[in-house]
C-alpha cells in the first residue's frame, strides 16, 4: 500500500494509503482529496488531474507519453516545465513510495 | 467490488412527471424532485432518473456497477453497437482507435484553420440572409455540421447530409413510441452512412489526410465497429456544439451585464462557454444499467435497473452551484458534468471548445457588434434528453 502525500497549500497535507496499482489521480478521487478532479477517468484527455511532483521524485517518474505532453499544454494552472504531470499517468510503487505532490490552485 | 444494500432506502416513484413538461422546461421539475431524493423512478420515461450531482458522478465513474451496455438499447438499433454503449476493455480499444484526431494538437495543426474558414463562410451567409435570420438554422447548425464533416472525412457528403443523418438517427435513438416512419428514416440514413464509409475508406487509403476515417482506414478495426462509431459520432458531434453555441448566444443577448464582461476581455469566451454548457447541458441525460443490486447515495438500486444520468439536473444542484438557475460567468469554478465523466468522457470536448468558444463566438460578436434578440419573434428553447434553442431569431445593424 504505497503512500501518497498531497500538499494543498494548507498546513496539513492529505496522506492516502493507495491500493497497489492505483494512480495518484484515482487515489485522490477515491479519498476525496480536494483539488484533483480527474474528469476523464485517467485517459490523459481532460487535464483536470494536474499536479506538481516534488523535485526528489522527478528522475524516477515514468516517461511522458505524447498524449500527456499535449494535455499539459491545456492545464488551468500554469505548467511547470519540470514538475508538472498528469496524476492519472503516475502509479506509485518502488522508488515512488511515498510520493509527494503539490496540488495546483485550479484544475478548470 | 460488492456494495452492501442493507439499510438502503427504496427509491421513490414520481408519476406526476410528463414528457411534454420535461421537453418544455425540465428545470422546475428537477428542482421539485431534488427536494425529495437524488434518484426517482419516473414511469413516464420508464427509467430511474439520477438527478443529484454526487449521485451522477458516482454512476459515471463506476462501470462495474453501472454499465453503458444497455439491454434493448434503441441507440444500438438505430446506429449499431458503438463504443458509447460498451464497457472497458472493449470500449477502450475502440476509443483508442480515434487516436489523436480529436485532440488538442490536431486541432491546433489542422482543425483550427477549418473552423476559422467555416465560421467566416457561414457568417457571410448569415449576413446575406440579413437581420431576422435564425441564428441556429442559418449559422450554428451548418457551421457545426461542416466542421464535423471535415474532421470525420466524409469527403463526398454535404453539411446538409450530416444534419439529416444526425437528426434522423437521433430520432431513432429516442423512438420509444416505436413509430415505423421514424425507424424508416433512421434506417435510410444509416444505409447512406454505410455507403459513404464504404466509398471513403479505399479512397482515403490512397489519399490519406488527417480525418477520422483516414486514420481508421489503416487500422484493423472491424467494419461493423467503424460504422457504429461513425454513426454515434455524427449523432453526438453535431447538435451539441450547435446547441452550446446557440445557448451561449441567447444567454449573452439576454443579459447585457454578462455580455459586457466578455466584451471587455476576450479571454472570457471560455468561461462564457463552460457556464453555458453547465447551465443548459446539450446532452441532458444519458443511460446506464445497474449490473447488480446496489446502493446509490443511500438508495437501493435493483439489478438490471435502467438509469438516466441526468447531468442537466446535476449541473443545477444547489449543493454544488449557488443560485444554479442563473447564467453567471463569474460564479466560483466547479466542475460541471456536461461532457460526462469517466471512461466515456466526451471525446470531442476539445473540438467543441475550440470551434465554439475560441472561433465562432468571438467572430460572431466581433463581426456583428450590434447583434440582438428580435423583440417581435421570441427565441425558444426545448428538449431535455438533448436541450438547446429551437429557434433564435436575431437582428443587427
Ligand atoms: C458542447 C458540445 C458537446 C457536449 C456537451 C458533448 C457531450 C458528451 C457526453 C455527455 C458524452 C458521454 C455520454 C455518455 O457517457 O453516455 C459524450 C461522448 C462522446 N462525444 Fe461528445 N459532446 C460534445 C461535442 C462533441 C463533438 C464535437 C464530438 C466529435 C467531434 C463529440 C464526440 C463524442 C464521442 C465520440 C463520444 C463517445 C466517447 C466514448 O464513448 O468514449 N462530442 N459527449
Ligand atoms: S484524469 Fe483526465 S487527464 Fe488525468
Amino acid at each position: 500500500m504505497p503512500r501518497i502525500i498531497y500538499h494543498n497549500g494548507t498546513a496539513e497535507p492529505n496522506v492516502v494509503e493507495a491500493a497497489d496499482g492505483t494512480s495518484v489521480m484515482r487515489a485522490a478521487v477515491a479519498n476525496d482529496v480536494p483539488g484533483i478532479v480527474g474528469e476523464c477517468g485517467g485517459q490523459a484527455m481532460c487535464a483536470t488531474c494536474h499536479v506538481y511532483v516534488r523535485a526528489e521524485h522527478l528522475d524516477l517518474l515514468p516517461e511522458m507519453s505524447e498524449d500527456e505532453e499535449e494535455m499539459l499544454e491545456c492545464t488551468a494552472a500554469p505548467r511547470d516545465e519540470k514538475r508538472s504531470r498528469l496524476s492519472c499517468q503516475i502509479v506509485p510503487g518502488p522508488g515512488l513510495d511515498p510520493i509527494e505532490v503539490d496540488v495546483p490552485a485550479d484544475q478548470i | 467490488m460488492t456494495t452492501d444494500v442493507t439499510g438502503a432506502r427504496p427509491i421513490p416513484t414520481d408519476d406526476q412527471v410528463t414528457i411534454p413538461a420535461l421537453f418544455d422546461d425540465p428545470y422546475p421539475i428537477y428542482r421539485r424532485l431534488r427536494s425529495h431524493a437524488p434518484v426517482h423512478w419516473i414511469p413516464a420515461v420508464n427509467r430511474y432518473m439520477v438527478i443529484g450531482y454526487h449521485a451522477c458522478r458516482t454512476v459515471e465513474r463506476d462501470q462495474e456497477r453501472f454499465s453503458a451496455d444497455e439491454t434493448n438499447s434503441l441507440m444500438k438499433r438505430s446506429m449499431g453497437h458503438s463504443m458509447l454503449r460498451k464497457d472497458d476493455p472493449e470500449h477502450a480499444v475502440e476509443r483508442a482507435s480515434y487516436g489523436g484526431v480529436l485532440r488538442p494538437k490536431a486541432i491546433k495543426n489542422h482543425w483550427r484553420a477549418v473552423f476559422d474558414h467555416n465560421a467566416r463562410t457561414y457568417l457571410d451567409r448569415l449576413r446575406e440572409i440579413g437581420p431576422g435570420a435564425d441564428l441556429i438554422r442559418d449559422f450554428a447548425a451548418p457551421y457545426a455540421a461542416e466542421n464535423l464533416r471535415v474532421i470525420m472525412g466524409f469527403y463526398e457528403a454535404t453539411q446538409q447530409d450530416m444534419q439529416r443523418w444526425s437528426q434522423t438517427m437521433i430520432d431513432g435513438t429516442g423512438n420509444y413510441a416505436d413509430d415505423p416512419e421514424v425507424w424508416r428514416m433512421a434506417k435510410e440514413s444509416s444505409d447512406e452512412v454505410d455507403e459513404a464509409i464504404d466509398r471513403a475508406l479505399p479512397y482515403l487509403r490512397s489519399h490519406p489526410d488527417d480525418s477520422l476515417l483516414s486514420r481508421l482506414a489503416d487500422l484493423p478495426v472491424p467494419l461493423e465497429s467503424i460504422r457504429a462509431n461513425m454513426k454515434m459520432t455524427i449523432g453526438g458531434g453535431l447538435n451539441e456544439p450547435r446547441d452550446a453555441l446557440g445557448t451561449t448566444v441567447w444567454a449573452l443577448l439576454s443579459d447585457p451585464d454578462q455580455r459586457a464582461l466578455v466584451a471587455a476581455d476576450p479571454a472570457r469566451w471560455s468561461d462564457a462557454f463552460e457556464e453555458s454548457v453547465r447551465w443548459v447541458a446539450p446532452i441532458g441525460m444519458y443511460p446506464r444499467e445497474a449490473t447488480r443490486d446496489t446502493e446509490l447515495d443511500g438508495f437501493h438500486v435493483p439489478a438490471g435497473a435502467r438509469l438516466g444520468v441526468v447531468v442537466g439536473a446535476a449541473n443545477r444542484d444547489p449543493e454544488v452551484f449557488t443560485n444554479p438557475d442563473r447564467y453567471d460567468i463569474d460564479r466560483p469554478k466547479q466542475p460541471h458534468l456536461a461532457f460526462g465523466g469517466g471512461e466515456h468522457f466526451c471525446a470531442g470536448a476539445w473540438v467543441a471548445r475550440s470551434s465554439v468558444a475560441q472561433v465562432a463566438l468571438p467572430m460572431l460578436f466581433d463581426t456583428l457588434p450590434r447583434l440582438r434578440l428580435d423583440p417581435e419573434r421570441p427565441a425558444r428553447a426545448g428538449g431535455w434528453v438533448f436541450r438547446g434553442m429551437r429557434t433564435l431569431p436575431v437582428l443587427w445593424d
